[in-house]
C-alpha cells in the first residue's frame, strides 16, 4: 500500500498548488485590467502634449532645449531597469535582465561609466547575485506606479543631464504593444530624441488654427520638453506594470493547466497501483488456497 | 456660436474633468485668466492656483499646479501635473511645506527662485483651502 499512499499525498499537494495558481491567475487578471485602465487614461495626457508640440512646430520655431541636445561625449550614462517586486511571472524579469547584461558587457568594452538604477526586488537580487554594482534601487513601485514618485526620478535626471553629470539615460523595461505581445527593450530617454509620441501623426484636421501663445512659443517649449520627458518616463512605468500582470497571468494560466494534467496523470497512476495491489493480494489468496489442496 | 465650453482637465495619471462649462477661470503664469465661450485659440503656460468653473450644477473649484492650457474652438484643455479638489488639500502638510521652504537656505539665484516658487505654491494652496 506504500506506493499508492505516496501517490495520494502527491495528488493532494498538486491539487493545493492548482488552487493557488488559479487564484493567482484571477488576481493577475483583475490587476491587469486595472493597470490597463490606468495606462489608457494616462495616454490622453501624452496625446495632448504631442498635440501642443505639433502646434508649436507650426509656429516657425527652432527647437532648441538643453534636454534635446546631444552631449559631445557619452561616458557617464545611466541605465534604469524596471523589474517586478514579485516573482512567479514567467520570463518577464529574465527578458529585461538579459538585455541589461548585454548592455553591461557593451559598456565594459567601450569603457563608459554606466550607473545602474534598478526598480523592483527581482532585478535587485539578480544584480546582487551577479555581484554587479548598482547606484540606486527602488522597491516602492508596485502595480500602480504614482506620478509623484516617477516625477522625483525624472527631476533628478533632468538636473543631472543639464549639469552635465549624466550624458545619457537609457531605460530597460517591458514595452506593452498589444495584450498579446510585450517585448523587453532598451530605449534612450535622454537626450530626448523626438517629442511626443512617435506614432502621433497629425491628422491635419486642425491645421490652420492660429494660436496665441502665452507668454511665447519659446517659453512654452522650455516647459513642455521636461513635461514630455516625464510623461514618457511615466508611460514606461505604466507599460512595465501592465506587462508584468500579463506575464503573471500567462504564467499562472500555464501552471494551472500543468497542474490539471498532472492531477489526471497521478490519479491514473494511483488507480493502477491500487488495482495491481488488489490483483496481487487476490493471487496470493488463490495461491495460498491452491497450496492447501 | 455655442455658448458652452467643453472643459477637459488631464493629469499624467488620469482625466479629472471632462464636462461642459459656461465659464471658467484658471491661473496663467502671470495671473488669473478668465475664459468665456468664443475665446480665440490659445496655448499658454499655467501657474499654480485656483481653477474655477461655472457648470450647470453651480460653481466648482480645483487647485492646479503648473502645466499648459490649450484652447481650440469650444474645447479647453488643461494639462497639469497635479489637480486637487479643495477637500484633497492637506492644510497641515502644506503648512509644513511652506515652513520648510521659508527656512531653507538659498545662496544662489536658482535656489532663491525655487524657494519663492515653493512658497507661492504653498500660499496659493492655503488661500484656497480657507
Amino acid at each position: 500500500m506504500a506506493k499508492a499512499r505516496a501517490i495520494v499525498k502527491r495528488l493532494k499537494a498538486v491539487k493545493n498548488i492548482r488552487k493557488i495558481t488559479r487564484t493567482m491567475e484571477l488576481i493577475a487578471t483583475a490587476r491587469f485590467k486595472k493597470a490597463m485602465d490606468r495606462a489608457t487614461e494616462a495616454a490622453s495626457y501624452t496625446k495632448k502634449i504631442s498635440e501642443i508640440v505639433a502646434d508649436l512646430s507650426k509656429a516657425d520655431l527652432s527647437f532648441s532645449h538643453p534636454l534635446l541636445q546631444q552631449p559631445e561625449e557619452q561616458t557617464k550614462n545611466v541605465l534604469l531597469v524596471l523589474t517586478s517586486n514579485r516573482g512567479l511571472c514567467g520570463g518577464y524579469n529574465g527578458a529585461v535582465l538579459r538585455h541589461v547584461t548585454t548592455r553591461l558587457k557593451q559598456a565594459k568594452k567601450s569603457g563608459e561609466e554606466l550607473a545602474i538604477e534598478v526598480a523592483g526586488k527581482r532585478g535587485l537580487s539578480y544584480l546582487k547575485f551577479q555581484e554587479l554594482e548598482y547606484a540606486k534601487a527602488y522597491t516602492n513601485f508596485e502595480d500602480k506606479p504614482r506620478y509623484d514618485e516617477v516625477e522625483e526620478i525624472a527631476d533628478r535626471y533632468i538636473e543631472g543631464f543639464i549639469a552635465g553629470d549624466i550624458h545619457r539615460v537609457d531605460i530597460a523595461y517591458t514595452k506593452f504593444e498589444t495584450a498579446a505581445r510585450q517585448t523587453a527593450v532598451i530605449e534612450t530617454l535622454l537626450p530626448v530624441g523626438s517629442l511626443g509620441d512617435d506614432d502621433a501623426n497629425d491628422d491635419g484636421e486642425d491645421q490652420g488654427v492660429d494660436y496665441e501663445f502665452l507668454p511665447s512659443p519659446e517659453d512654452i517649449l522650455e516647459e513642455i520638453v521636461p513635461a514630455a520627458f516625464k510623461a514618457r518616463l511615466f508611460k514606461c512605468f505604466l507599460d512595465a506594470a501592465v506587462s508584468e500582470q500579463i506575464a503573471r497571468m500567462v504564467a499562472m494560466k500555464g501552471a494551472t493547466e500543468n497542474a490539471g494534467d498532472m492531477i489526471s496523470e497521478l490519479s491514473m497512476q494511483y488507480n493502477r497501483a491500487r488495482q495491481s495491489q488488489i490483483t496481487s493480494e487476490l493471487s496470493e489468496i488463490i495461491g495460498g488456497a491452491a497450496a492447501l489442496e | 456660436m455655442a455658448n458652452e465650453l467643453q472643459l477637459v482637465v488631464v493629469t499624467p495619471e488620469t482625466t479629472i474633468v471632462d464636462e461642459p462649462v459656461s465659464a471658467l477661470r484658471f491661473p496663467l503664469f502671470d495671473g488669473q485668466a478668465g475664459v468665456l465661450p468664443g475665446r480665440a485659440p490659445l496655448v499658454g503656460r499655467l501657474g499654480c492656483g485656483e481653477l474655477k468653473m461655472t457648470t450647470a450644477g453651480g460653481e466648482r473649484s480645483y487647485f492646479v499646479d503648473g502645466g499648459f492650457v490649450q484652447i481650440n474652438g469650444p474645447t479647453v484643455t488643461l494639462l497639469t501635473a497635479r489637480c486637487l479638489s479643495n477637500d484633497d488639500i492637506d492644510a497641515d502638510a502644506v503648512r509644513a511645506e511652506l515652513e520648510e521652504a521659508t527656512s531653507r537656505p538659498a545662496s544662489n539665484d536658482a535656489d532663491i527662485d525655487a524657494r519663492f516658487r515653493d512658497q507661492d505654491r504653498a500660499r496659493a494652496m492655503l488661500a484656497q483651502k480657507k
